[in-house]
């Protein structure tokens, strides 16, 4: 045991020598995280301008209605511009305004004739996914402006039910992917460093001709790789809740084994990367890189479970697309993922299966060194 | 000139010393784009419904099927599920069922949600809406409102176009800035730097070796990209040598850029870790996602501290055929990114190298 504790504190000084390797798995996360924020921390209103000609009065209950039906991120689905017309069609012709409606001028006079009453909707379809979300969120305003001005009422009515009282956001949802993703870069990133070091140093040699198991030199590395990733991923979830107030609370424990689980997967991968890897930044552009995609397919921007038929086959090599979901139960929903067995053993199998592999081929290649 | 043609070969032959690194900071943005336009939103949603076994039940399923884009995707693919098999859904966690029911004699759809957040919400709600709202104005006949959509272009165009296109000023920047970043900063870990110094030439030839060297690996790697963008979507842009003359500058950006931050840190790997930073930095902040003017102003104005918002608002026209922005605005930015970049190239070469013989 006294060896392991040696080794551990050479790890440990080595790691104090050169702390840039925690910063590694920090970096990419927290600036997707500041970067993602920007985008979709705040409201997430369309604007439009809504050109009133209408001579009657339907017109200004039909504005009033689009600038005052909520969507579930609690703000209007659309955030309705005061620009006169000129100045709203110069804004909508630069991008400024997400589009227009226009009310004709007889639109009262058919809507209470019943003679086919129109709105000119101009919309931004240059992303079908905002023209998609101009289509239904129009329906939004159209059922309000129905009921508002007492049509009889629809043949069906709508009704929704929550599991929760209050609503999680988008933007939390990814933040927790991002402290995963924290996780992960930090782990690989503190054995990837510190191994790649120890190789151009010419330690590895001495490692490789030890008489003893090698076990005593690896394992150190592994569970200090570990703590740096806990390390990481905590202080991503302090940024977090620091900035949607989410914290797992009571599960926190829980929320440590999971990341622990995955962060044992990218440190034993870390490891065999940095033994065989030549060029240390390749390897840490790769890596970097690397985690980003996983973050991107393996569920950072959307719930993996609600999306199962879409991750794409290469995202479930990686620990990381079974992890995120119960994390944010944890964290964000503070409910006990019902999946909790199934993926605590799916990443104790990642974890111990790459642990055994990167143990195995590392131990290999420093005593083909030796 | 001669001098210069050696000193490019030079760099050229440096490129062994890196060669992971060029293949990493070529084609990763590349292999990132094709990967992840596997998981970009999908305009059609699978939601489950309960079999319905009223009228109203079935109207509605009928109306599911027809909620789309008149010029592009169905928006809703209703999934109907038996009653026995409701138990079994319900433990795969949905993210919602419909089932329509009687609730005080009035027919209701009613959407059970799982555990998801607001924005899903928001899309199954509103497509929801959207089918009930084709129930309702069928039954109010010709007294239904019509929304008469005009959209800006004649089709609705796969985000992964937009996503790409913001990806070539990325992908750019890229292949210059890690590439710059570090060749810089091996010039001192392995002391060429000490060469250079007392070679007899003007710095100003040196450094603009490397600029064309690294505007060079900065092009194969928009090269990918563009390759990547076309092959995915079928999208080509109008002008390919427009497009060179677009992302000219954000390579000479990327690429001084990264030498600067090498001659800043002298060291590889906190020169690496800055180039991520202004790379993914960059990337997002400069209209990765969308048109920069679409999300508020706070967003738009630090856009336009990089040279990928304008490069983006230039590239637009080559692949959508209509402008956006102010090109001549755009120009001008790249412009004097291009030109400013240098410029501070040469002082901070002047500083770290010149200053200490």
């Amino acid at each position: 045991m006294r060896r392991f504790w040696i080794l551990l504190s050479t790890e440990i000084k080595a790691l104090v020598r050169d702390p840039i390797s925690v910063l590694g798995g920090f970096i990419a996360p927290g600036i997707l995280m500041v970067a993602f924020g920007l985008l979709f921390g705040g409201p997430l209103s369309f604007h439009i301008a809504v050109i009133n000609r209408d001579a009657g009065p339907w017109g200004a209950v039909l504005r009033q209605t689009a600038g005052e039906v909520i969507s579930p991120f609690g703000t209007p689905y659309y955030e309705v511009s005061g620009l006169p017309e000129d100045k709203a069609w110069d804004a909508y012709h630069a991008h400024a305004l997400d589009g227009v409606w226009v009310i004709p001028a007889d639109f009262s006079t058919r809507l209470d004739a019943g003679e086919n009453p129109t709105v000119e909707m101009y919309f931004d379809n240059y992303n079908d996914d905002r023209a998609k979300n101009h289509r239904i969120y129009s329906t939004e305003i159209m059922w309000r402006f129905y009921k508002k001005i007492g049509r009889p009422g629809p043949p069906l009515v709508t009704a929704e039910e929550y599991p929760r009282p209050e609503m999680v956001h988008w933007f939390p949802l990814i933040a927790v992917g991002l402290a995963v993703l924290g996780v992960s870069l930090g782990g690989m990133f503190n054995v990837f460093l510190l191994t790649y070091k120890e190789h151009i140093a010419k330690i590895t040699l001495e490692y490789g001709m030890a008489p003893r198991s090698l076990a005593w030199v690896l394992f150190p590395k592994i569970l200090l790789a570990l703590l740096m990733a806990l390390l990481t991923g905590t202080a991503l979830l302090f940024v977090v809740y620091l900035l949607v107030g989410a914290w797992p609370g009571r599960f926190l424990w829980a929320v440590w084994l999971l990341s622990g689980l995955v962060a044992v997967f990218w440190a034993s991968l870390g490891l065999v990367l940095g033994m065989r890897i030549r060029h240390y930044m390749a390897g840490a552009i790769t890596g970097v890189f690397g985690g980003v995609i996983v973050f991107f397919i393996g569920g950072g921007l959307a719930m993996v479970r609600h999306n199962w038929a879409k991750v794409t086959w290469l995202a479930w090599f990686f620990p990381n697309t079974y992890a995120v979901d119960p994390v944010r139960d944890m964290v964000l929903f503070r409910s006990w993922p019902a999946d909790w067995n199934a993926t605590l053993l799916i990443l104790v199998g990642f974890a111990l299966v790459s642990l055994a592999g990167g143990m195995v081929l590392t131990a290999r290649q420093l005593r083909r060194l030796g | 000139m001669k001098r210069f043609g050696l000193l490019l070969l030079n760099e050229f032959k440096l490129a062994r010393t890196a060669l992971p690194v060029h293949l990493v900071a070529i084609f990763q943005p590349m292999l990132m784009y094709l990967l992840m336009t596997e998981v970009l939103v999908f305009a059609t949603f699978d939601m489950y419904v309960m079999q319905p076994t009223t009228g109203e039940g079935r109207a509605l399923v009928a109306a599911m099927r027809e909620v789309g884009s008149p010029i592009g995707l169905p928006y809703i693919n209703p999934i109907l599920v038996a009653q026995e098999d409701m138990a079994q859904l319900e433990t795969t966690a949905p993210r919602q069922i419909i089932t329509v029911e009687s609730r005080d004699g009035v027919p209701t759809a009613v959407q059970r949600f799982g555990l998801i957040d607001s924005n899903q919400v928001k899309n199954l709600r509103n497509r929801l809406t959207a089918a009930a709202l084709r129930l309702w104005n069928e039954a109010l006949g010709d007294a239904a409102v019509t929304v008469e959509e005009h959209p800006w272009l004649p089709i609705d165009v796969p985000y992964t176009v937009y996503f790409g296109l913001a990806m070539l000023p990325m992908a750019t920047f890229v292949g210059a800035v890690f590439i710059g970043g570090i060749l810089t900063a091996q010039d001192f870990e392995f002391r060429t730097i000490e060469e250079f110094r007392l070679a007899p030439i003007a710095p100003i030839w040196i450094l603009a070796a490397r600029l064309v060297r690294l505007v060079l690996s900065a092009f194969l790697s928009a090269g990918a990209m563009l390759l990547a963008l076309g092959w995915q979507t079928g999208y080509w842009p109008d002008s390919l040598w427009r497009v060179g003359l677009i992302l000219l500058p954000v390579a000479i950006v990327g690429g001084s850029l990264g030498m600067i931050i090498g001659l800043a840190y002298r060291r590889s790997i906190p020169s690496l870790l800055t180039g991520l930073i202004a790379a993914i930095g960059g990337w997002i902040l400069g209209g990765a996602f969308g048109l920069v003017a679409g999300f508020g102003v706070l967003y738009q104005e630090i856009s336009r501290l990089t040279p990928h918002a304008y490069a983006i608002e230039l590239l637009f026209p080559r692949y959508y055929g209509t402008q956006v922005g102010n090109p001549l605005s755009a120009i001008l930015a790249l412009a004097l990114f291009g030109v400013s970049l240098p410029a501070l190239v040469f002082l901070a070469y002047r500083w770290r190298v010149l200053r200490q013989e």
